[in-house]
């Protein structure tokens, strides 16, 4: 059918579209020189090893980086469980206004948190410490697992509890032995997608860290102002392999297009 | 939560509702302190006072605001520079995120037909780049559309300005401001800046279409060809009225977000059509160093979110009735 | 109306075969059931005659035309879905006159028929509802009324009882059958319940794994199984494994009489399907053979009693309806079984028959 074939067509041109400026980034990362050509001059992979291991502020801002992203999407799942759980078990209008309230912060603007953030640590005095860094991100990702756990609690069967408090199990095994085992890939896909979202993230570290430690994405747009170095669009390539891998597992391990909100009875 | 499943809960759940006072306080606490209090501040500082050199004092003025709206010399002189930016703000964020669930849509139908292992697939592809910072994005797109190496040495190269030159359709991009007398040019214009935030927020736009569209009962479709509705016929009578909220709610939501995009706009927007997302960077950590005004932009921003936000919401409301 | 006609058609998904080598013709005006388990492909076959899905191979024509290439639209079969598939959008007016409005008719004349049809299904008044308004039952008829608005030449039904509940459905049943016959319209259903098949159709396919076991009509399928997929689906039986011995069954210790087609030569494997309504209990003037058995457990459930019983040849279930016997059975019991000739069937014993 003609329609088909437009349609597969349309598909790969979007995939085409959406890959384009990764692929020149990816490209630009093999110069050898010290500009952004593509397609590359002389390429090679000297800059690899720049990024990973010989240029100190890379590896700083690479470190930081990660403890920021693994910190906050840990913090992150932390807080939002007991969110979540509050807005499963009763789902009254004070568990709502809460999950609100945390979701809030991906919702709006993140230019405005990110400035009122400022402020507030700057008056507790931490302004520029990696701390207030990852506490920062876990309130701006809060949305994502309480997203993710609350799809994983709805899809508990209800008939479990029963029957395990006809088995002498109190509220509190009831937790630990039905419901956390049965919500793990919602809770892990939920740390996982605030782990990737925060080692992407750039404006609210910005206001955060006020200059007195980089990340990575803070790095490149430090660079962004006074000409690319190659070396940034291996840090590109590093973050596209890692968001990758992550989603690949996510959905190996997973049922990724329910976890995104598909009914799980398609085949 | 739909009501349905509130009143199954049983006995230990509802137990568990009587949970001790104080890891409640505790959430509540946390909650408040990091989600709210940063608005809260930006608020408050947005009646503040700049003071000399970089910092500010408490104040209760309006001075700020009136800037905003009429500028710092009413009523001897008005402009309207800031309401000129927040224009701009609105302006890029209406086309970019129409724009985007435009191109999504069709997109996120296709795959919603596929097989769970290619839609699979898809997800992972798809993910991937949403994750993708905006710094990338844009480093990407700089090279892509930069005058000297990126579409316009391609354009040249290959004859296509040549031709533009010769059918006559050069003038127009002039017009536009899409090139200068020798080239095309790309790199700051409304189109670069609309095509970046567009992209930016493409992969949300697949992402919010998902759910609806993939719950679509795909036997409606087939129910309306068997009653002689040909493929056009079935997406305007069947798809689009299932999806039409949907629709709307991701353009409000992906507009929301675009009023806050900063990266692009600096890189890729004419000076004279800056955001107020830059300005806002500008008077916070930027050259002009006022806080307080930049928090009452802030605040404008928010506000201009909110309503849209709650216009969302509010027809949510409405059609599920 | 046309009749359709089905000519060598299969269809692949991958290397799977749901379907093979259909060659069947529906005869303008009747209803024939595809019976069958999940998985038998009735549906697919259904699909494909519907146009939503192409067959792999094969042929289907309408009357004398060819419509195997035939987009569905193009078909315009009317096609009741198992949820429904009502458009919640519009109303049950709106959702009843869809096939006309999109056609171009008239709004007057699209009212009219829109009316008519409501009629038809006795839904009259109900055009203003909204779909999320109707019970189970309603969002049936609107879906009736629905597919034979575009006057289609053949109505097509996928498991149209199931969305139901029990009650409804056997008076649905002969409903929809006393409408069809009304309009005389080309009909085929697809449903796994064969009381529903024997309910309503001239006609009953019995499929099975992608294949057609046996056509015809209600009573010939009951009575004359022809092999033992079709005596086990249709109604209940009793099956034994045993050989052929000069004209006889051998099954364990015992010599069972019985028609046996010619083509069983001495030492063929086969299998006997007895339907419980037909062995006599303690009967000694009926003809047929005799087994010695007792009793291991009685099921009364009011029309019917089930008596459970270990025979010299294996378990067995024996059916008497009330009234035609007063004495009683308790477990225990020792009883003669009597087993008509014409109650049982032989089948060769193979594979696939073991269902």
């Amino acid at each position: 059918m003609i329609l088909r074939t437009l349609g597969n067509l349309f598909m790969a041109l979007s995939a085409v579209m959406l890959s384009l400026p990764i692929v020149v980034v990816c490209g630009a990362a093999l110069n050898s020189g010290r500009s952004m050509f593509f397609p590359p001059r002389d390429p090679t992979l000297a800059r690899f090893h720049e990024f990973f291991i010989s240029e100190p502020v890379w590896v700083e801002a690479l470190t930081n980086s990660m403890i920021i992203a693994f910190g906050s999407a840990a913090l992150a799942v932390l807080i939002a469980w007991p969110m979540a759980y509050e807005l499963w078990a009763r789902g009254d209008k004070a568990s709502k206004f809460l999950a609100g309230l945390g979701s809030m912060p991906f919702a709006l603007p993140p230019i405005v948190f990110g400035v009122g953030l400022g402020f507030l640590w700057t008056f507790l005095g931490v302004l520029g410490s990696v701390w207030a860094g990852v506490v920062s991100h876990a309130a701006l990702f809060l949305a994502l697992p309480i997203v993710t756990i609350s799809i994983g609690l709805q899809s508990i069967d209800r008939s479990h509890l029963d029957a395990a408090a006809t088995m002498g199990a109190t509220r509190a095994v009831t937790f630990r032995t039905v419901i956390l085992p049965q919500t793990i890939p919602y809770t892990v896909s939920g740390f996982f997608f605030a782990l990737v979202l925060s080692f992407n993230e750039f404006i609210v570290m910005f206001f955060v860290s006020a200059s007195s430690y980089s990340t990575v994405t803070l790095q490149i747009f430090n660079s962004l102002r006074n000409g690319y170095t190659p070396t940034m669009a291996v840090a590109a390539i590093t973050f596209i392999c890692v968001s990758v891998m992550v989603f690949s597992a996510v959905a190996r391990w997973g049922d990724l297009p329910r976890l995104m909100g598909a009914e799980s009875t398609k085949s | 939560m739909s009501a349905a499943s509130q009143v199954v809960v049983p006995m230990t759940v509802a137990a568990a509702a009587k949970r001790p006072p104080l890891a409640r306080i505790a959430i509540w606490v946390v909650t408040l302190f990091l989600c709210l209090t940063p608005f809260l501040l930006v608020i408050v500082i947005s009646f503040g006072h700049k003071v000399e050199g970089a910092s500010w004092e408490w104040a209760f003025s309006l001075d700020n605001y009136q800037r905003v709206f009429v500028g710092a010399n009413w009523p001897d002189e008005v402009t309207f520079l800031y309401l000129q930016k927040l224009y701009y703000s609105l302006y890029y964020a209406v086309i970019a995120s129409v724009l985007a669930v435009l191109t999504a849509f069709p997109f996120t139908y296709l795959m919603t037909g596929l097989s769970k292992r290619a839609q699979s697939v898809w997800l992972v592809f798809i993910l991937s780049s949403l994750s993708l910072s905006e710094v990338f994005i844009v480093m990407g797109w700089d090279v892509l559309l930069s005058n000297r190496s990126g579409l316009p040495m391609v354009f040249k190269a290959t004859g296509l300005t040549q031709w533009l030159k010769d059918v006559g359709w050069f003038d127009t991009l002039r017009d536009w401001g899409l090139a200068n007398p020798r080239n095309v040019k790309f790199k700051t214009s409304v189109f670069a800046t609309v095509l970046t935030m567009a992209y930016l927020v493409w992969p949300y736009a697949v992402i919010l279409l998902y759910p609806p569209l993939s719950r679509l009962d795909r036997s409606m479709t087939e129910a309306a060809r068997t009653m002689g509705a040909g493929p056009w016929t079935v997406i305007r009578t069947v798809v689009l009225p299932a999806v039409r909220l949907p629709l709307i709610g991701s353009v409000l939501l992906l507009f929301v977000f675009l009023l806050g995009v900063y990266v692009a706009v600096t890189v890729f927007a004419e000076p004279a059509k800056q955001t107020m997302a830059v300005s806002v960077y500008e008077a916070v950590r930027g050259n002009t160093l006022n806080a307080p005004f930049g928090s009452a932009q802030a605040v404008i921003l928010l506000l201009t979110a909110g309503l849209f936000l709650t216009l969302g919401q509010w027809l949510t409301r409405r059609n599920a009735s | 109306m046309k009749g359709l006609h089905l000519a060598g058609i299969y269809k692949d998904f991958g290397s799977v075969r749901a379907v093979e080598n259909i060659k069947l013709d529906f005869a303008e005006g009747e209803l024939t059931a595809l019976l069958g388990p999940s998985g038998c492909g009735k549906t697919t076959l259904l699909r494909m005659i519907a146009g939503l899905e192409m067959p792999s191979g094969g042929s289907i024509l309408l009357g004398e035309d060819n419509i195997t290439a035939l987009a569905a639209h193009k078909r315009r079969f009317g096609m009741v879905f198992q949820n429904f598939a009502l458009f919640p959008h519009l109303s049950v007016r709106e959702n009843v006159v869809y096939s006309l409005v999109i056609a171009g008719t008239s709004k007057s004349d699209a009212i009219d028929t829109g009316e008519r049809l409501l009629d038809l299904v006795q839904l009259s008044g109900y055009g203003d509802r909204r779909i999320g308004e109707l019970s189970g039952g309603q969002r049936q008829r609107v879906a009736i009324a629905r597919a034979l608005a575009q006057e289609p030449e053949v109505f097509l039904l996928d498991e149209p009882m199931s969305a139901l509940d029990a009650k409804l459905r056997e008076d649905m049943q002969v409903e929809l059958r006393l409408l069809q016959q009304r309009l005389g319209i080309t009909t085929i259903v697809v449903t796994h319940d064969q009381r529903e098949a024997m309910t309503m159709a001239d006609k009953i396919v019995v499929m099975s794994q992608g294949r057609v076991e046996q056509v015809g009509p209600p009573q010939q399928i009951y009575h004359r199984p022809e092999n033992a997929f079709v005596a086990d689906f249709i109604g209940k039986a009793n099956f034994f494994d045993g050989v052929v011995e000069a004209g006889k069954v051998r099954v364990g210790q015992s010599l069972l009489e019985l028609k046996t087609p010619a083509e069983f030569i001495s030492g063929s494997p086969v299998q006997i399907a007895c339907r419980p309504e037909t062995p006599y209990l303690d009967s000694d003037g009926i003809a047929g053979s005799r087994l010695k058995a007792s009793v291991t457990f009685v099921r009364d459930v009011g029309p019917v009693r089930d008596i459970h019983l270990q025979t010299e040849i294996g378990p067995m279930i024996v059916e008497y309806a009330r009234g035609e016997t007063e004495r009683s059975f308790t477990v225990g019991q020792e009883t003669i079984v009597t087993l008509p000739v014409e109650g049982l069937h032989v089948f060769p014993r193979n594979e696939r028959a073991a269902a």
